[in-house]
């Protein structure tokens, strides 16, 4: 019988430690275990893990194997493996490859498109804008109602509240905006349509949810019937969330398309469209309405057809198709992030096709009002009166406050001398309007402005009384210059002329 | 001097919907507070946003109406900045346990000398009648079409099971009742939490008026309910919603220190070792020293 006394084994070496570092958490456990200092803390952050990993020097290391039974990750510090690895084996089983969590070839989520089902013509109603605003989110399949209380938008919110169960639609008053647009943030990620309705203090509350949705790119409805501000304020109408809709939506590089309806048909048509694009872009969609709006009542034609929705291939849908689907606003590693902005930009950037205005009356007109939602009704009547007055007045009313119809703008404007801004804030379409020329670069005429806040409308007689008063002034700086806005700066590169 | 209850009431007319619960409320604030005898000007009264939320105004205290939800943090920072005032906060069911809920709790684990005074109406009030988190299961509001599904949270529960050292409850059918337990609740050292039974005349429940509270309201006191027991009191809360009971759920026998009295305590340890303003950045490059070692 042969022993094997004749060929004494060498002495087996113990196995030293070893990490992979996107493994180890940098919890600092094993540190202290090794006495001999083996392990340190690490300094760089692993870009894999967004966690700072332990370092090993290995040099005075005893392979005593203390450090291992220290390190509470499975996957974490382990001995290195002594015996030869056969070619094409990994090294060891990372967590990932481990059989157990293999899974069969799953199929690939594809777009469910959506289908449009005619819609039997109806007779003409007669609506609040709340309430058309609330028909045009069913006419696009909205199910999915989240929102807290708050005048004057709950009339949009209590039809649906009335509605929604009798279509196997969830409505849920939430118990504050906060956990509103998180419900909406949730219902979003599964590809659902949902929306809310709100006013100024409410959609203040919601900017951070919707930072978020933005960052995750998931697709929702916000209706913010704008009321009076600061803080409080009253539930009189006013335009003064313009600033927060087109530049502030919450922290970080955000934007979402803002309508700015001026009727309850459009209150219903653009709520439809919001839903539209919010899928299209997977991007909110703002509708700004205003106090005066969503309470009145006018005629609103139905749609010739609804949407039933399909299915997103993006969406957490909860099945074997969708298993990989992420819903998610972090990217850990600086590169990845500014990559996600630069994606997000080109968005941005592609969601310019979808400006919108009206011009009436614009085409000789020698004075254009701008003005949109409820002012801009009274400047429609400001110009019909101005008209009959033999002064060449034109409307121009955005529709989408961002992105702001420029090139619509410019066309409007190619001969008119003045132009008069009404709003009912202080300067907050003024400044998307300067904003949106500056960047295209477009002068403008000299510009007036009719603006009231806290509740106040502008009135007709006002703006007629306005444009009349901008078309009287004379104009200083020449109108023919490269900016016919007034410019008193010395600096030679600022390209307004004055400074000859 | 001796302030009357008439010395507490402001020259603003309220413009609460004639017999709405809150006007009880308020009356019997005068007389809490003509009682404990603090002048109008040392009393900062906090609120939220809803009918009831309106209240400072009817005061000659100082008032402050705040934000929709969050009554109880102003209140606490205004507490921490002028720990003398005695500071007074109310609200709706819905500005405290709906948008306002996860403030109550911190609230109550900092202990802070405050009195929280909730008109409970089961109802949102000022945005005209929709479901409130205390309204009950099957409730139809306007946004409660078919029935309200979910169960109401249990005011005096929540706030017992955080640990409050003071619960009480009361209602303006019995205006001597609620009166002295708001008394009782602005004496007590640390946080105290009254919640009122407040009808809401206008969207409130048919069967849950006034009228109704007089004929099933039940004092603790003539139960034999001893409030220094917490698990006693926690079986009675369990009654809210079909009983009412009204006195002092729970007072804690011995009060545990505010949290401005720890920070007293904290600051006396300190007493002579702080340094002095103006050496302010030796305190900022001995800490440099230190870090550099
Ligand atoms: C951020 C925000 N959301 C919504 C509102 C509208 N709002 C004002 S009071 C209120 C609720 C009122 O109910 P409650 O707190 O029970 O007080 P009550 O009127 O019943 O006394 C709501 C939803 C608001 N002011 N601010
Ligand atoms: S095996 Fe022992 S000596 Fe080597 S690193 Fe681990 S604890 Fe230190
Ligand atoms: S104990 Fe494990 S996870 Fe923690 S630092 Fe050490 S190796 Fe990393
Ligand atoms: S609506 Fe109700 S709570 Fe508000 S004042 Fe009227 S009765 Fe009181
Ligand atoms: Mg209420």
């Amino acid at each position: 019988m042969a022993t094997s006394l004749e060929t004494p084994k060498p002495k087996a070496r113990k196995p030293k430690p070893q990490l992979d570092p996107d493994l180890c958490k940098g919890c600092l456990r094993c540190i202290d275990s090794c006495n001999h200092h083996c392990l340190v803390p690490g300094h760089d952050i692993d870009p894999r893990t967004g966690l700072i990993p332990i370092e090993l020097h290995l040099e005075a290391c005893t392979a005593c194997g203390l450090c291992f039974d220290a390190c509470p990750e499975p996957y974490g510090l382990r001995p290195e493996r002594l015996e030869e690895i056969p070619t094409g084996q990994p090294e060891f089983e990372r967590p990932t490859d481990a059989d157990h969590l293999k899974r069969p070839p799953r199929p690939k989520p594809v777009d469910i498109p959506d289908v449009l089902r005619e819609l039997p013509l109806g007779a003409t109603l007669v609506l609040k804008g709340n309430h058309a605003s609330a028909i045009g989110a069913l006419l696009a399949g909205c199910r999915h109602f989240y929102g807290y209380p708050i005048t004057p938008s709950t009339e949009g919110a209590e039809l649906l509240a009335k509605l929604l169960p009798k279509l196997n639609g969830i409505f849920l008053q939430a118990v504050s905006e906060v956990a509103t647009v998180n419900l909406m943030y949730g219902t979003a990620g599964a590809g659902l349509r949902t929306m809310t309705f709100t006013s100024s203090p409410g959609f203040s509350l919601m900017l951070e949810g919707v930072s978020y949705m933005i960052g995750a790119e998931l697709p929702a409805v916000f209706v913010n019937v704008m009321r009076g501000g600061p803080g409080l304020g009253n539930i009189a109408p006013e335009q003064a969330d313009i600033k927060l809709a087109c530049r502030g939506l919450g922290h970080g590089n955000t934007h979402a398309i803002v309508f700015a309806p001026s009727t309850p048909q459009e209150m219903l048509d653009l709520t439809r469209q919001a839903f539209e694009l919010a899928f299209q872009y997977r991007n909110p969609v703002v509708l700004l309405a205003d106090g005066y709006l969503g309470q009145m009542t006018g005629r609103v034609e139905l749609p010739k057809a609804l949407v039933q929705p399909g299915l997103p291939k993006w969406a957490v849908a909860g099945d074997a198709a969708h298993r990989d689907n992420l819903i998610s606003s972090i990217f850990l590693a600086e590169a990845d992030l500014e990559a996600h902005n630069r994606h997000l930009d080109d968005k941005y950037a592609r969601m310019a096709r979808e400006a919108r205005a009206e011009s009436w009356q614009c085409e000789d007109a020698e004075v254009v009002i701008v003005a949109c939602n409820t002012p801009a009704r009274m400047a429609r009547g400001a110009v019909a009166e101005l008209r009959q007055r033999g002064v060449k007045a034109g409307l121009f009313r955005p529709i989408t406050l961002w992105p702001f119809p420029i090139d619509a703008l410019a066309e409007a404007l190619s001969g008119a001398s003045r132009l008069v801004v009404v709003e009912a804030s202080a300067g907050q379409l003024e400044d998307e309007l300067r904003l949106a020329a500056s960047h295209a670069g477009l002068a403008l005429p000299p510009l007036a402005a009719v603006r009231h806040s806290g509740g106040v409308l502008p009135q007709q007689d006002e703006i007629v009384a306005g444009a009349l008063a901008a078309l009287a002034r004379e104009v200083t700086a020449p109108t023919a210059s490269k900016s016919a806005d007034p410019c008193d700066c010395s600096d030679p590169e600022c390209g307004c002329g004055d400074e000859e | 001097m001796n302030c009357q209850p008439k010395d507490f009431k402001s020259d603003l007319k309220p413009i609460w919907c004639p017999g709405c619960g809150d006007f009880g409320v308020v009356q019997a604030i005068y007389r809490a507070l003509a009682a404990v005898g603090r002048l109008p000007h040392d009393i900062a009264f906090v609120s939220g946003i809803g009918c009831s939320s309106r209240i400072p105004g009817y005061t000659t205290a100082y008032g402050f109406n705040s934000v929709h939800g969050r009554a109880l943090p102003i209140a606490q920072g205004l507490k921490i900045a002028n720990p003398d005032l005695l500071v007074l906060v109310a609200g709706g069911d819905g500005d405290g346990f709906s948008i306002g809920g996860g403030h109550v709790a911190h609230a109550i684990r900092r202990n802070i000398d405050l009195t929280y005074i909730v008109m409970d109406n089961q109802i949102y009030g000022l945005t005209k009648g929709q479901l409130s988190p205390t309204s009950k299961q099957g409730l139809q509001t306007v946004t409660s079409s078919l029935g309200s599904l979910e169960q109401p949270v249990n005011p005096l529960l929540y706030v017992l099971s955080y640990g409050a050292p003071f619960v009480a409850q009361g209602t303006p059918a019995d205006m001597a009742g609620l009166a002295a337990v708001i008394e009782e609740a602005i004496r007590f050292p640390g946080f105290s939490f009254v919640n009122v039974q407040s009808p809401c005349v206008t969207f409130g429940e048919d069967d849950w008026q006034l009228k109704q509270h007089k004929a099933v309201m039940k004092s603790l006191q003539s139960l034999g309910h001893d409030p220094a027991d917490v698990i006693a009191a926690m079986r009675l809360a369990q009654g809210y919603g079909h009983e009412l009971h009204t006195g002092v759920f729970y007072r804690a026998p011995q009060p545990p220190p505010t949290y401005d009295a720890l920070v007293r305590a904290r600051q006396q340890e300190q007493a002579g070792k702080a340094l002095p303003r103006e050496r302010v950045l030796e305190l900022f490059a001995a800490k440099k020293k230190e870090t550099a070692a």
